[in-house]
């Protein structure tokens, strides 16, 4: 990459003379060098790391711990399991934060935080000092949330709503439907990671099973919540590319799932029972990621409120909360989120450590899905701190009955905004 | 990455800074220009390569640059997710980041 100037020689000069001029020197100024550690190396919390460490030019010791050295992404795991994308494709190492921006890794997991010493406790046991952490752990799940399922059986009937071996595991037991076969989907309830996720994987699915001719399989979605996002946008594609495979039923038509078995691979429901299906998929509910609600940061809904204006904590001054662990408004919990949320926590960390020049807050998000081959649809916002939380100032949806011309140019945005996403986050 | 040298950046640093955040002749502010830039390069490579339907965006002379983002915020381009970004941009964010991203070089496609 080759630029007429350093970015980052503006980003120092408008710091020093900003700092010299207006703000004075902040508190922690006087020790050695100030020390941020990140939490999670997905969308969010990688982000973050990355931007402080580029940003500050050496001024902030970063400090990114992340058990993973090779990084699935959520996102795009659908294009994956509809045989679009490769595993490798979406997989991603932290080589460049440390290289090109000098943040230091730290391969184990996170296990407590010690808010009162403002500590990290790793799984070794040591400790890791801050003077702001970056919390981005995403999402837990809730394995007591679906009757008869639990941990024990995410080998039986996988979730995948965490990347990496359970994105294969279903990629593989997808293969192995016969043909006739039924698959049944168990939806998450509100909120959850990836609003259009689910949908967007009973299309791969279809997609999957009709392109190796096994069009007599169907596909039983058994979802908690009575409406879903794009949902226009997803059923009438069903219906176009997809007629009789795909079943979307809503608590109303199914009353309520009672239980499922893993051994015999049965799911009955308040109406139905769906015996030795070919595939069970459980998407559980949600929860933000252990740590966050061991040390306190989480509220009675399970994730973790926060100030919009800088993604602070509101329970603790010293410790920001990114991605989908957060209740981010009516920004979804989306990797494009996280991303974007990282960019205000880095900016205001920045500027409480090292008196860079801050901005208002401003977010957005847009996800992308794809439907069939050539065929994507997009929702997204433009969102501002207001009135308590992190509000949509303007939001757009695809429309149903679009061009096949505009379907195609959606997806070949979809993979360029992946290549670009990927790009800020990890190089 | 090729940096300029030290010289070179006080240089920069001098002359620059004034000019830049006098959000003058020259097109605007840098560091805001910078700060936005967070917003764009979500799907569009700093770098200034092509990817997918995403074109590239740095290197643009600044009345090009600005036209093109006051042609989606006016919704007379027709991408909604440019139309709702710019939507939330001043005339002042657009020459900033007109600024910043006319500054930099891209890279061969």
């Amino acid at each position: 990459m080759t630029m007429r100037m350093d970015r980052r020689a503006f980003v120092l000069g408008a710091s020093a003379s900003l700092g010299a001029l207006a703000l004075g020197a902040p508190a922690v100024l006087g020790q050695a060098k100030p020390r941020v550690v990140v939490v999670g190396g997905g969308a969010g919390g990688a982000t973050a790391a990355k931007y402080i460490a580029r940003d500050s030019q050496g001024a902030i010791e970063v400090t990114l711990v992340e058990p993973l050295r090779a990084y699935v992404t959520c996102f795009h795991s659908n294009l994956f399991l509809g045989g679009y994308r490769s595993l490798a494709s979406i997989t991603h190492g932290y080589d460049k934060l440390a290289a090109a921006h000098g943040v230091k890794l730290n391969h184990q997991m996170a296990s407590a935080i010690d808010r009162e010493k403002k500590q990290v406790v790793l799984a070794d046991g040591n400790r890791l000092d801050y003077d702001r952490l970056i919390l981005a752990p995403g999402i837990d799940l809730k394995y007591d949330s679906v009757p008869g399922w639990g941990q024990a059986h995410e080998q039986t009937m996988p979730h995948a709503w965490k990347p990496g071996a359970q994105t294969q595991l279903l990629a593989d037991r997808l293969k192995a439907v016969p043909d006739g076969g039924v698959i049944v989907m168990i939806a998450p309830p509100n909120p959850y990671r990836c609003p259009p996720g689910p949908y967007e994987r009973v299309s791969m699915m279809a997609h999957q099973l009709k392109s190796s001719g096994r069009g007599k399989a169907k596909i039983v979605v058994l979802d908690p919540k009575e409406t879903f996002s794009k949902q226009g946008l997803f059923q009438e594609g069903w219906e176009k590319h997809y007629p009789g495979m795909v079943e979307w039923l809503d608590p109303k038509i199914h009353n309520g799932i009672k239980s499922v078995d893993p051994a015999t691979n049965t799911v009955t429901t308040g109406f139905e029972t769906y015996k030795n299906c070919a595939l069970v998929n459980v998407i559980p509910a949600q929860t933000a990621g252990k740590i966050a609600l061991d040390a306190g940061l989480a509220n009675q809904s399970g994730f973790c409120p926060i100030n919009p204006e800088n993604m602070q904590s509101t329970m603790d001054a010293g410790i920001h909360v990114l991605g989908d662990a957060s209740i981010a408004g009516d920004m979804p919990k989306s990797a494009f989120s996280a991303n974007s949320q990282a960019k205000v926590a880095a900016m205001t960390v920045r500027g409480e450590l090292t008196a860079a020049r801050t901005f208002p807050a401003r977010y957005t998000n847009t996800c992308w899905s794809l439907i069939e081959t050539d065929d994507a649809v997009k929702v997204g916002g433009r969102y501002e701190p207001k009135d308590g939380k992190i509000a949509a100032a303007e939001t757009f949806v695809s429309k149903t009955g679009e061009s096949a011309d505009l379907r195609k140019a959606t997806q070949e945005e979809n993979l360029g905004w992946y290549a670009g996403i990927t790009s800020d986050i990890f190089g | 990455m090729n940096r300029p040298c030290a010289f070179t950046t006080a240089l920069i640093l001098a002359a620059g800074l004034a000019r830049a955040q006098a959000a003058g002749a020259l097109g605007g502010d840098v560091a805001l220009g910078e700060h936005l830039s967070a917003e764009c390069v979500t799907c569009h490579q700093l770098s200034g390569k092509a990817v997918g339907a995403i074109p590239p965006i740095v290197g643009w002379a600044t009345d090009q640059f600005v036209a093109v983002m006051r042609s989606y915020r006016a919704k007379e381009r027709d991408n909604p997710v440019m139309q709702t970004i710019t939507g939330g941009l001043s005339d002042e964010d657009l020459a900033a980041l007109a600024a910043f991203f006319g500054r930099l070089t891209p890279v061969a496609n």
